[in-house]
Parts: structure tokens; sequence; C-alpha cells
């Protein structure tokens, strides 16, 4: 039985061991995840191993600020795995912009999510906010998600620009991908003292054990 | 109200006024036309005067303009085909070498692996061979060019001391249908290397005038593309493919850094005395830092000049 869970748009099944995303493209698998029909709706499993947004939820993670109809900027989509469970949720009225600097990637994105009328591919990078600035709107939520040095930067310099006033953030850090000689800990606790300067932390979650050193910030913006 | 603010994105010129109402627009056909956007631009702005790019607040009010059911659709549309063209364009020589390398590197590993099976299949037949000849090269177009009595007789072996069995006809070819295979696949491999050295005569010809041509090429893999390395500092050139090593270092110091990655396999260094590695290391990943910079300018070619003021500087060295 696949029923509703606490967040908007996800289901999971009875013993609560999985979750699940309605396909916007019935039919159509995007990485080889596991799809359930029932009363005729086609359900997409959200791997957590693949997925840090999904490792969030399974760590009782109670929202996660997209819902229907919501227009996400997406930095770091890489070959589409969560951007196409970012597409489900927010559906068919919903936007999604899928941002990756890499060639090799944006191939098999494109190819994977060719079915989905609510993403629009983008091969450019974060940093640059100019190039960004031609080609998105503005955008009600924006999922950060880049193995990057200067990743807080990017992320600080998209919400100004980019984020609506009240709107949420997610991001995820690899504490390794910043400095591999500091403490996992120390890390976050940088990272969430800069974050507060500006903008309101909403959650935070360690993404143990499905990823190791990582952890999700959800903030909103002042 | 006057005109007051111009911006541009991939849809069009648009020219909003101080209330961020829409006053004027000019929507691109396609993207030749946002190719050249200033054209465009400068029309529009004879025919309003003077107007501002938005920066801060007019920016938001003006990318909330664009937030809009009917925009979105424009904009997937417009981001897509400049996706497409952006994904075709990026391929380069750096990509072509990388790929190239990379088949040679499993090729490689593909032949030792059938060599060492080659061997020991065919030692049941006629060991006497595969224990004489050590190169697998030689050993590999040997047998499948002649007979199992001419190779004894060239090794000076009596036909009746021969420890090998006798196999039936069938037998035989089957062996030397793996040998048949493993030789095309060692004629594969010279052509790529031919074909890299090509490539790279043409993308990085002063790095591959220093480093050789597998190096560099290794290096190019290693950092993804020419300009990456080019922006690399010599010392991270000097290490790179010493990542373990060097991030061992980092985390624990009592650990010692690592002197030199893949650039160890380079001539100058594996014939120089063991003391004068890191030395010779370190010099060297000089040079192969200001020729990678020149060849990525296309700058003219100077790799000789790099290679001798090497030589000597080594030279000097005790």
């Amino acid at each position: 039985m696949i029923a509703k869970s606490k967040i908007f748009e996800v289901y999971e099944d009875s013993n609560r061991r999985n979750i699940y995303t309605v396909n916007l493209v019935p039919g159509k698998k995007v990485y080889e995840e596991f799809i359930a029909k029932q009363n005729n709706i086609e359900y997409r499993e959200w791997d957590p191993h693949s997925s840090k947004l999904a490792a969030a939820i399974h760590n009782r993670c109670q929202n996660i600020f997209i819902r229907k109809n919501d227009v996400v900027l997406y930095l770091g989509s890489s070959t589409g795995t969560t951007c196409s469970h970012v597409s489900d949720i927010v559906g068919k009225e919903g936007f999604v912009f899928a941002v990756d600097p890499a060639s090799r990637v944006m191939r098999d994105l494109i190819f994977n999510l060719e079915g989905r009328k609510n993403v629009a591919p983008l091969l450019e990078s974060a940093n640059h906010i100019e190039k960004l600035a031609e080609r998105v709107s503005l955008v009600d939520v924006i999922y950060q998600d880049i193995a990057q040095k200067s990743q807080l930067d990017i992320f600080l310099k998209n919400i100004n620009v980019f984020l609506k006033k009240q709107g949420y953030a997610i991001l995820c850090v690899k504490a390794r991908s910043i400095d591999v000689t500091k403490k996992p800990k120390q890390i976050f606790n940088d990272i969430k003292f800069a974050l507060e300067k500006t903008l309101t932390i909403v959650d935070q979650r360690t993404l143990e054990p499905f990823q190791k050193d990582h952890m999700l910030f959800i903030v909103k913006k002042k | 109200m006057p005109a007051k603010f111009i911006f541009t994105n991939i849809l069009g010129v648009f020219v909003f006024n101080e209330n961020y109402k829409l006053v004027d627009g000019l929507l691109f056909k396609d993207l030749d036309q946002f190719d050249e956007k200033e054209k465009h631009e400068k029309q529009i702005e004879e025919k309003h005067g003077s107007l501002e790019k938005p920066s801060g607040d007019d920016l938001y009010k003006i990318l909330e303009f664009f937030k809009d059911k009917k925009y979105l659709s424009e904009l997937r549309k417009k981001n897509i085909a400049l996706t497409r063209v952006s994904v075709k364009d990026s391929v380069n020589n750096d990509l072509l070498i990388i790929q190239t390398i990379d088949a040679v590197e499993e090729l490689n590993r593909t032949i030792n692996l059938l060599t060492k099976r080659l061997r020991e299949w065919y030692s049941l037949y006629n060991p006497e061979v595969s224990n004489k000849v050590k190169d697998h090269e030689k050993f590999v177009s040997s047998i499948v060019q002649k007979k199992k009595d001419k190779l004894l007789e060239e090794l000076n072996i009596d036909k009746n001391d021969s420890l090998g069995a006798e196999l039936k006809e069938k037998d035989v070819a089957a062996i030397l249908l793996l040998a048949s295979q493993i030789n095309n696949h060692y004629k594969l491999r010279s052509h790529y290397e031919k074909y890299l050295q090509e490539l790279e005569k043409e993308t990085c010809p002063n790095l591959a005038s220093i480093l050789g041509v597998t190096i560099s090429a290794r290096l190019l893999d290693h950092s993804g593309s020419l300009k990456r390395l080019a922006e690399m500092p010599a010392s991270t050139l000097q290490i790179l493919g010493a990542e373990k090593a060097l991030f061992r270092h980092l985390k624990n110091k009592r650990n010692p850094p690592p002197k030199y990655g893949m650039i160890h396999e380079h001539p100058l260094i594996l014939n120089a005395p063991r003391k004068n590695h890191g030395r010779i290391a370190r010099a060297l990943a000089d040079k192969a830092s200001i020729a990678v910079r020149v060849d990525y300018f296309k700058g003219e070619f100077m790799g000789d000049k790099l290679r001798k003021d090497l030589e000597k500087k080594i030279k000097n060295l005790r």
C-alpha cells in the first residue's frame, strides 16, 4: 500500500521503508529505480543511496519546502537522478531549471529528462550569475548540490539574485570537498555560522548512513 | 512614464519603465540573434535614449516578471536549444586525446591479460618458445608467423627433445586463433599511438615535446582539459597522480609529501640517480607548466628551447 506521507507530493509504503513520487512520464525510468503501480498511478521509488534529498527525508526531515507548482533552480543537476524527482513533485504546472557545467553529464541529462515538459537543461557554471540571469527567471526554491570548495559562496550569490523573498533554499554540503584536513563537524559549524548572518536556518540534517560527511541545510530568505 | 531599464535574456531585449512595466521589446527568433545581442541592444538604446541595466532590487522585479507560465515555456524551448548547441560545441581535441589514451591503456591491460593466458596455453604444445622469448609482442608475432618445427630450429632445440605434447590440428588452431587476435590488438595499439601523436602535434606540441606523448596525454586525462591543466601551478602538475600520498601528508604531517606523480615515468627522471628524482621532477614540472600555457594560448613552438634549458639545469645537479 502506497499512501501519502507527511511531505507534500511524496508517498511512502505502509511499513515506511521506501518513499515514492508520482511518475510524471508514465512508463519511463530515469535511473535503475523500482516502479510500483497502484490504482493506475505509477510511482517511482526514490532511492536514498543515490539521492541526497531522499536521504534527508529518510533521516526524518519533516518538510523539504518544494511544493506543487513551484519554480525550482537546481544547481548541480548531474545526470538528473534527484532532478527527476523534483520534477515529479512540482508537477506539470511547476518548473525546474537544471544547471550543470559539465557537458558529459548534460548529455545524459538531456536524454534522461527528454519527456519532461517542466525541466529546462542549462549547460552553465553556477558561479556565473550574469550568464545565468539571461537564462532563468525568479524562483521559489533553490536546491544546490555541487562538490566545490566555494559551494557556500555560490549558494549565497544565487540566493541573493534568484530566490524570491520568503523563499526556501536547500544546500547539500560535502565537507570533504571544502577541506580534507579539517573535521567535518567544524566545517558544518562554520557554514551554519555563515548562513545565519543573512538567512534563517529552518532545518539541518546529516545524511548518515547514506552519504558520509554530508550535511543538508534548509534555509529561508528574509 | 519614460523607459528606464534595459534587460536582455535569451528570449529577447526588453525595456521596462520605473514601475517595472514592459514598455518596448524585441523577441529573438533564434539563437543567432542572441549571439548578436549587443547589436540589438544598441538599436533599442538609440530609440529610447539613455537606459540603464538593472541590478539589485530592480533586477529582482524584472526577474519576477519572467516568472510566468508563458515565459517559462519559452525559456525552456530556448534553453534546450542553447544547451544542445553548447553540448555539441564542447567536443574538442582534448576530449579526443583523453578517449584515445584511455583506449590505449585499456588495450594494454587486455593485451597483458590475454598474453598471459596464451603463454600458459601454448606452453602445453611448445613450452620452449615461451621460456626463451620473454618479450610479449615478439612472442605473439613469432608464434603466429612460424610453425613449431621452425621455431624450435631457430632456438637450436631438437624436435624430439621438446617438452611439449603433440596436439591435434584443431587444438593448435584454437590456440593460434587467440594469438592472432592478440596480434591484432598490438596493431591497433600502435595505430592509436600514432594517432595520438598527430593529435598532440595539433593541440599541445610544446607539452608533448617536453613530457613525451603518453605522459602528456595522461596528464590531460587526469586534469580533464587543457584549460584546467594550464591553470594549475607547476607544483600541482608535479604531483598529479599522487593524490593519495598528498592527502595522507595533509591529514597527518608525519607522512612525507610526494615528490612526483605521473611525471615520474619520464626517462629524464628514471635514468637519474635516486637522490635527484625530486629535484628533476620539480624542474620538469616547471618547464611543462610553461609549455602547457603556451599551448593553451596557441603560442609559437618553443619546446626545443625549453628542453635545452631543462637539460642544462639537470646537468648542473649533483
